[in-house]
């Protein structure tokens, strides 16, 4: 865990203008065992600090990767410097957004190491079980992964705090070839919050889930492609999680809205049929922990949850604190920064459509023709709504009933016309956290949902 | 600035006390000066100062690889001993290897030190250029960076590699606006040594800027038909990643789930397609010099005349699978220019589209691939008659390569890559 040597560096923090001075490291562990053989066994540790000065509408910022007083010091008078060099080239004038009440956020979770032999260990269990198992696969692959941030934050108005966030992954992909001899691949990501060796600590606790992969890729074996048009789907809670953030999340982060988004023109309308509420979740969600929780940001603004889109209506952005102002909106702790040498920018944390009251088995009884999609390996939307998710494993309604298994498509839509399609909701959420956001840095994100009956456009062959 | 073969013999020292018995270790240096506009606006100037060191050690015919960014004497012996610890954690591999000694060279690319300020006059200038003849763009974000590098790379086996590097970036991401009428984001990107061309004027970003003003005028697409492909330069770079990440790299080797496992040496494309991974070609700017695996970088093939000539694979996966491995494992693409005027293709189309951008979900195994045709325009009668919208197009990257119906004059180099528009049949368009 990082030690703290730029608390007493606030006595240097300019009047008049707003202070970030960040300490941080950075650890990234992975093992890459592709079809038994170990292509990577890789330990990254990063660390330094770093100085945001926001002055009159501009910022300067300067890291470096020393984590010494000394270092803090350089990067507080470069980042003054270019801040300075910024309202002196460009000079907006803007004043400062208000200052929050201070405060301090304790350390809310360890970061522990593992020794690397644990995570090769573990994923070499799992390879052994999969070909003693499956010996008929033409090939699988067995990767561990964690990721961890730790942050010593000061402000110059706002909390300070020390934050933490460790994940930890087991990903199984596996590969046949379907009947007429094609290849094809399934992919299964397991795990979540916390060390490695918190989430796993038996290889054998992961079988059934392996079990219900190959079971899929079975299926998928004989599928079929699907039709190509604009359908009535299922969408399961994965791809609705997709939603949440590629299609709908991305366009109400303020920064994006002051870029000429979508929801720019569309807050306080209808953008959704009444059956919608999304919320982008702080720290905790549905009663119990977020699935990545954050408790404060990098601009010392504690988080809290964002509700985006209630009961159809587009209620709110995710801000910053500067765009915050600007919109006349709470700031609630989005703005935050993947390494010590990154900016914070507005991001998602928890993004999710809340549970309706149908069951899952109403909702496909209800499809005359349409699919059920289950599994996603991609998405992208662009600051209009428009939206394309990978779909790799999904069903054909007929009548009601789960009928073929398809073939890897891509389903796509405009998220506010979309969205007013919704019809049904079921009453559970699923999440998933093990991807990356990307946006100029990446940012570990959880997205989530129930099942949606709506209408996409679907792509054939 | 360290003392970068100070930092590498430390490093050396304490790989082999740990029990290394081979081992290559890169020591970077890295000075960035950033500019960044939001939301049409400059909003912040950024100065980074970083280190990096990674580590590669093999003892008894195991492999482990450490990473940090620390250059003091603790620092180096920490990373040494987790790295041999890494290593003797593995699996052992005979195929696990670093080139043998190569020719030791120093290099000096680009432009090593910045000129901030006027860097920054013409990320103003800029800004203004775009405001004045593009007056219906608004720049969601723009990120210009210049970034000085100096690297060394070493191994045990006695190769030594240097490189001083400096280049200037643009990234531009940016949407067309009029009344009520948006479109979807574009990107654009050049990679230049020189500061001497207003950057408006520079791989395709005038011309990316106009067509996204032009989509701001969409027609209606109902139904699918099948029909061609015009994939601008930009385009075309990603399904040609996709093509070759699905086809010819290291993990679909290993894995033998390539379609083309077989194909060494065999027609996989149109005679027409000559694929070139070229760092040295001199429109790439500050291309790769050395591998990861230390050995010289030196421009090749993957497809010639339409042969596929080598996969690009590592030295691990070449000594795995007895391939030769890449001669570079850069991702700098060029292909050269056909015979046919950009014009001229579009005018001897029947029906088809112009993919400005493609967004799409990953491509199977087998080169399936189904996604949204992004600032694209429909093409009627031989002429481009407006944008789409809601539009998805489907096919097979390597059906794809096998259907060219011709290769622009024309060529885009934007510093990282060399690419024409190609013209492919066999497109899936469909509407709403």
């Amino acid at each position: 865990m990082l030690e703290d040597f730029i608390s007493s560096k606030k006595s240097l923090f300019a009047p008049g203008v707003h202070t970030e001075l960040r300490a941080q490291e950075n650890r990234q562990r992975g093992v890459s065992l592709i079809k038994g053989n170990l292509t990577a066994n890789i330990r990254t540790e990063v660390s330094g600090v770093c100085a945001r000065v926001y002055k009159n509408g501009v910022c300067g910022f300067s890291s470096t990767a020393q984590c010494s007083a000394a270092a803090a010091e350089s990067v507080l008078k470069a980042a003054t410097e270019n801040a300075a060099f910024m309202d002196r080239h460009i000079g907006k004038g803007k004043t400062l957004f208000p200052a929050l009440t201070p405060g301090m956020l304790p350390v809310k979770k360890e970061i522990r190491d593992t020794e690397q032999s644990a995570y090769v260990d573990f994923v070499k269990e799992l390879d052994a079980y999969i070909v003693s198992k499956y010996p008929q696969l033409t090939s699988r692959s067995v990767m561990a992964r964690e990721d961890s941030m730790d942050k010593i934050l000061c402000t110059s108005d706002g909390f300070d705090g020390h934050i933490t966030s460790p994940r930890s992954y087991i990903y199984v992909f596996m590969n046949t070839e379907t009947v007429a001899g094609a290849p094809i691949e399934l992919f299964k990501p397991i795990g979540g919050f916390g060390n490695f060796f918190e989430n796993f600590d038996d290889p054998k606790k992961l079988y059934a889930q392996i079990d219900a992969l190959y079971e899929r890729l079975m299926q998928k074996r004989e599928g079929v492609y699907a039709e190509a048009g604009y359908k009535t789907v299922v969408l399961g809670g994965e791809l609705t999680g997709m939603l949440a953030h590629e299609a709908v999340g991305h366009t109400v982060e303020a920064d994006l809205v002051l870029g000429g988004s979508v929801a720019g023109p569309n807050l306080n309308k209808r953008v959704g049929s009444e059956l919608v509420n999304l919320v982008d979740f702080a720290h905790t969600a549905f009663g119990k922990q977020a699935p990545l929780p954050v408790w404060l940001d990098d601009e010392g603004t504690p988080a809290e949850d964002a509700v985006i889109i209630k009961d159809g209506i587009l209620t709110g952005y995710m801000n910053n604190r500067e765009s915050a102002a600007h919109f006349n909106m709470k700031p609630l702790g989005n703005a935050r920064a993947w390494n010590f040498s990154d900016e914070p920018l507005i991001r998602m944390r928890n993004t999710a459509v809340l549970p309706g009251r149908d069951k899952l088995e109403d909702i496909i009884a209800s499809v005359e023709d349409g699919y059920y999609l289950l599994d996603t390996n991609n998405g992208q939307a662009d600051t209009t709504g428009e939206f394309m998710f990978g779909v790799c494993f999904g069903y054909e309604i007929k009548n009601g009933k789960l009928a073929r298994p398809i073939l890897d498509t891509t389903i796509s839509g405009i998220a506010f016309d979309m969205l007013k399609t919704v019809d049904m909701v079921s009453d559970t959420v699923s999440w998933a956290s093990s991807g990356f956001c990307g946006k100029k840095q990446p940012m570990p994100v959880g997205i989530g949902g129930p099942e949606l009956r709506c209408k996409v456009m679907i792509g054939g062959r | 600035m360290e003392d970068l073969k100070l930092v590498a013999s430390k490093v050396r020292e304490a790989l082999i006390k740990e029990g290394a018995q081979k081992a290559q270790y890169t020591v970077l240096e890295k000075i960035t000066h950033e500019f960044n506009v939001d939301g049409g606006e400059f909003s912040l100037f950024r100065t980074l100062f970083d280190n990096s060191l990674s580590l590669t050690a093999f003892k008894d015919n195991k492999k482990g690889t450490m990473a940090i960014n620390k250059f003091d004497d603790a620092a180096i012996a920490a990373a040494a001993a987790d790295c041999i610890k890494s290593a003797e954690s593995g699996i052992a591999d005979e195929a696990y290897d670093i080139a043998p000694k190569q020719e030791g060279k120093v290099f000096n690319e680009g432009a090593y030190e910045p000129e901030v300020d006027r860097f920054f006059e013409r990320t103003k200038e800029l800004m203004a250029d775009i405001r004045e003849r593009h007056p219906k763009i608004l720049m969601e974000q723009m990120v210009v960076q210049h970034e000085k590098i100096h690297t060394l790379y070493q191994n045990t086996n006695g190769t030594e590699f240097e490189s001083f590097r400096g280049y200037y970036t643009v990234e531009l991401m940016f949407s067309g606006h009029e009344g009520d009428a948006t479109t979807s984001f574009f990107g654009s990107y050049i990679k230049t040594a020189s500061l001497d061309t207003p950057f408006i004027e520079l791989g395709s970003i005038e011309k990316d800027l106009a067509d996204v003003e032009a989509q701001l005028v969409t027609v209606p697409l109902t139904g699918k038909f099948e029909g061609v492909a015009i994939l601008t330069p930009s385009s075309l770079s990603s399904f040609l990643f996709s093509a070759l990440g699905n086809f010819v790299t290291d993990n679909v080797i290993l894995e033998k789930t390539s379609i083309w496992l077989d194909k060494l040496h065999e027609q996989v494309a149109d005679p027409r397609i000559t694929i070139r991974l070229a760092p040295h070609d001199e429109r790439i700017v500050c291309g790769e010099r050395f591998t990861s695996d230390g050995f010289l970088s030196q421009d090749y093939a993957v497809i010639r005349d339409g042969v596929l000539q080598n996969f690009m694979l590592n030295l691990y996966t070449s000594n795995k699978t007895g391939h030769e491995h890449a001669p570079n494992s850069s991702y700098e693409i060029v292909i050269e220019g056909g015979d046919t005027a950009l014009s001229d293709m579009i005018a001897g189309i029947k029906k088809g589209i112009l993919v400005g951008r493609f967004s799409g979900g990953a491509p199977s195994t087998n080169g399936d691939f189904s996604g949204v045709a992004k600032n694209s325009f429909l093409i009627e009668d031989g002429k481009i008659t407006g944008a789409v919208s809601e539009t998805m197009i489907n096919g097979n990257l390597a059906d794809m390569l096998n259907n060219l119906v011709a290769v622009s004059e024309e060529t885009v180099a934007d510093g990282s890559s060399v690419l024409p528009y190609i013209a492919f049949g066999g497109f899936t368009v469909s509407g709403k």
